[in-house]
């Protein structure tokens, strides 16, 4: 897509004064890419994309604000910023992704006020996850939204959670700590969110078993890759002959390198800006890094690719490569990304080995 | 008195034996049930132990005539027994021998196996009637008829067709009526789509169907270990410790090789492969050193698991995997013989030579390979024809709407399992 056509989107999503004429924009922006999807898209489409949807979350929260307001509940009564967490969170949105959210805001002195604020961002959300559904993004199944109360916090808040979190690390409060470090502010104070970081980074770093506990976790997804190199593809029903690019490489994948970021104490939740911290850092060499990237933007590719379903342009999200679209001239390099990432998986498990923060 | 002894020994052995293949039955109820739908159950379960009765009085009216009676000219012979039919064994030993209405036990068990094996192909879309007529005829000829060929003194028997206890004539003859049936039959519905790819029609309980294969396992000690007819020297006991080793070896073969292809380590593969790894060295449990017995095995699990395969991708409905495991690795475990058969044992058993890589040249496998080539090829005329017939005269499978709310109701009238059943039909 050219940026003429990107900026005349973005306008149309910033000038949308309702959450109706939002709707309207995003139709606009998905059948604007969805020419490009139906080809392999290039990493700049994907960009464009999520710098879209970032523009469609960000206005429905103006909306939903100025919505609250005319209810009679004023401005935002403290600083907050909307987090973004998932492949949101990780500049990675497909056409079609759920929200995966929360919110955090300001502290205050005194208890009233606190609840006082409570109750105004508990309304916002609301508000604004109602919009969103409305534009086309169902909720998050794990119910990981900021319309949870769980996931709608003061900075304190969030901290006394993400304390208990680490302290407790069991099976699901390690997912939370996982889901947490993909987290990013995508409108509102950006500050807020770095304080939040801030405090996941030093308890990480304070606590090296965490990391093995998350390794643990995800070591569910195999990657599709056997050992004779051959692709495990579905062998039954409708899907038989497709590969699971999402759960089978995409995720494997994006969990390595969190991994290996997390333990360097890199911040950047995008995938590949985390591989290119880890070059910088030397954590992984040129040769890997560049290794690294190439798979990851092929399964990042194959996934957009594989969440348009052929026959009739509905997004299906399958997550899966139909068998038509693995020709010989694909199958090559994805074999040979899904040993770099199967490789990679073997080196996260040998640096944890050594001990996280032990170097 | 020592004769006496050695022949009450014998006796008691042949019987337990007979015993423990008879129990057999029991692995195939439950091997049938657990790998098929929950609708099923009941009806499959229960045409087990139908058709053992049937395939009982068939056999003791014609089978056994046809595949042992002993009235048949030099000519015929070669061909069929005669004599014998609806036989009356003696009350007791004549001259110290086995009893022949032990010998008659033990056999009956080696047919009514085959059947049972037979049923893989009819699975989950037969009419009970295909079962009663399929019954009467593969039990009165087409058993009996292979059974006299290789063990009855029959044409190949005396060409020197080895196969101890019946990877040929037990495990290849029951598997090629499967083929014939699940042929004239077709896919169960939702088994293939229409663009070529394969359903999973997974079965209702994985347990059944490991404990089906430690009953079969335990139960295959009377099969091969049975077949010496005689302790005698202890011989039985060599067996034994053969058919133990390519059981293991099947087993863990088929795991690994599944575990490398699939990327995960399939149980139905490993229980099939263990199975796979029994039927091949049937044919070869008194004829091979342990090492060959650990081949056959090993190569029987890897067989079974590609067989498996193979069946699907060419759209041939195999619920219970009878043709791989049955078919495939009797088979293998047949042709194994002519390469593996030592000639100290093939000496010591007296039928037919040394294999291939046991300095007995390329004799005893091309008789291996005739052995499975006519058999088969006859099994599958005889079992096509019957069933075509059936199939023309009275309809071989029941309609679409019996098959879809399952054989225990269309052709019993209740359920196997009706709590469960009525349950998921008030869902519907």
């Amino acid at each position: 897509m050219g940026t003429s056509s990107r900026n005349r989107l973005l306008l149309d999503i910033a000038s949308a004064g309702d959450p109706e004429s939002l709707r309207v924009a995003r139709e606009r922006v998905m059948k604007a890419l969805e020419p490009e999807l139906y080809s392999l898209p290039a990493v700049t489409e994907i960009v464009t994309l999520n710098e879209l949807h970032d523009a469609l979350i960000a206005r429905a929260l103006v909306l939903a604000e100025k919505e609250v307001a005319r209810l009679g509940y004023g401005a935002p009564p403290v600083p907050y910023a909307y987090m973004l967490y998932g492949s949101g969170g990780r500049y990675e949105q497909t056409m079609h992704s759920d929200q995966d959210s929360g919110l955090v805001y300001g502290d205050t002195a005194s208890e009233d006020d606190g609840e006082k604020n409570r109750r105004y961002f508990l309304l916002l959300a609301d508000k604004v996850v109602q919009y969103l559904i409305l534009l086309g993004y169902p909720p998050c199944d794990g119910n990981v939204i900021t319309s949870n109360p769980e996931w709608c916090l003061s900075l304190a808040g969030w901290i006394r959670k993400i304390d208990h979190w680490i302290d407790d690390p069991d099976w699901e409060n390690v997912r939370y700590l996982l889901i947490a470090a993909d987290g990013r502010a995508v409108y509102g104070d950006k500050e807020l969110a770095d304080r939040l970081r801030d405090r996941f980074y030093h308890d990480m770093l304070d606590h090296p078993s965490i990391a093995q506990r998350m390794l643990d976790n995800t070591l569910r997804h195999k990657i599709l890759v056997g050992v004779f190199g051959q692709l495990l593809t579905e062998r039954y029903g409708e899907d038989t002959g497709s590969l699971d690019i999402k759960y089978g490489a995409y995720i494997p994948m994006v969990n390595a390198i969190r991994l290996l970021a997390l333990q360097a104490g890199v911040r950047e939740t995008s995938t590949l800006r985390r591989i290119e911290a880890l070059r910088m850092a030397h954590l992984l060499s040129e040769e890997e890094a560049e290794e690294a990237e190439e798979a990851f933007v092929l399964f990042m590719r194959l996934r957009m690719l594989a969440s348009v379903s052929e026959a009739n342009g509905q997004w299906s999200g399958s997550g899966k490569v139909p068998a038509a679209r693995l020709t010989k001239e694909m199958i090559a390099p994805l074999k040979k990304a899904l040993r770099v990432g199967v490789k990679l998986q073997k080196k996260v498990q040998k640096e944890l080995q050594r001990g996280f923060g032990g170097r | 008195m020592t004769e006496e002894l050695n022949m009450g020994l014998n006796a008691l052995w042949v019987m337990l034996a007979a015993i423990l293949v008879l129990l057999m039955q029991g692995g195939f109820i439950l091997l049938e049930s657990g790998s098929t739908r929950m609708k099923n159950a009941g009806h499959v379960a229960g045409k087990t132990i139908f058709t053992l009765g049937l395939a009982s009085l068939v056999y003791w009216a014609v089978g056994y005539g046809l595949a042992f009676g002993g009235e048949a000219s030099d000519a015929l012979n070669k061909f069929i027994g005669l004599g014998n039919f609806f036989f009356t064994p003696d009350i007791a030993s004549v001259d110290n021998g086995l009893p022949n209405s032990v010998f008659f036990v033990f056999q009956l068990a080696f047919a009514a196996v085959s059947l049972s094996i037979a049923w893989g192909g009819f699975a989950e879309r037969a009419k009970l009637s295909s079962y009663l007529i399929f019954t009467l005829i593969f039990v009165s000829v087409i058993y009996p008829v292979v059974a006299h060929w290789i063990w009855g003194g029959g044409w190949l028997a005396a060409d020197g067709a080895q196969d101890f206890a019946g990877s040929t004539v037990v495990h290849l003859t029951g598997a090629i009526g499967a083929l014939a049936a699940t042929i004239l039959l077709k896919p169960r519905i939702g088994r293939f789509n229409k663009d070529g790819s394969a359903n999973v029609i997974l079965g209702h309980n994985q347990v059944y169907t490991a404990l089906s294969v430690l009953l079969l396992w335990v139960g295959w000690f009377g099969f091969n270990a049975g077949s010496t007819i005689a302790i005698g020297d202890g011989f039985f006991g060599f067996v034994a410790f053969n058919t133990q080793l390519g059981a293991a070896a099947g087993a863990v073969a088929a795991m690994l090789i599944s575990w490398l292809v699939n990327g995960k380590a399939d149980i139905t593969a490993m229980l099939n492969g263990a199975l796979a790894g029994l039927v091949a060295i049937t044919a070869s449990c008194a004829f091979v050193d342990p090492w060959a017995a650990v081949v056959i095995g090993l190569v029987a699990g890897v067989l079974v698991f590609f067989s498996a395969k193979f069946f699907e991708k060419i759209k041939v409905d195999d619920p219970i995997f009878a043709l791989s495991v049955h078919g495939a690795a009797g088979i293998w475990g047949t042709l194994a013989n002519g390469l593996f058969a030592t000639e100290e044992l093939s000496a010591k058993v007296g039928v037919g030579q040394a294999g291939l890589f046991q300095g007995g040249g390329w004799g005893q496998l091309w008789v291996q390979f005739e052995s499975v080539a006519v058999c088969g090829a006859f099994a599958f005329a005889a079992s096509f024809i019957v069933l075509w017939v059936v199939k023309k005269a009275i309809g071989f499978r029941v309609t679409e709407e019996q098959e879809i709310i399952g054989l225990d109701l269309s052709e019993h009238g209740s359920y196997g399992y009706p709590e469960q059943m009525k349950k998921a039909g008030t869902n519907a």
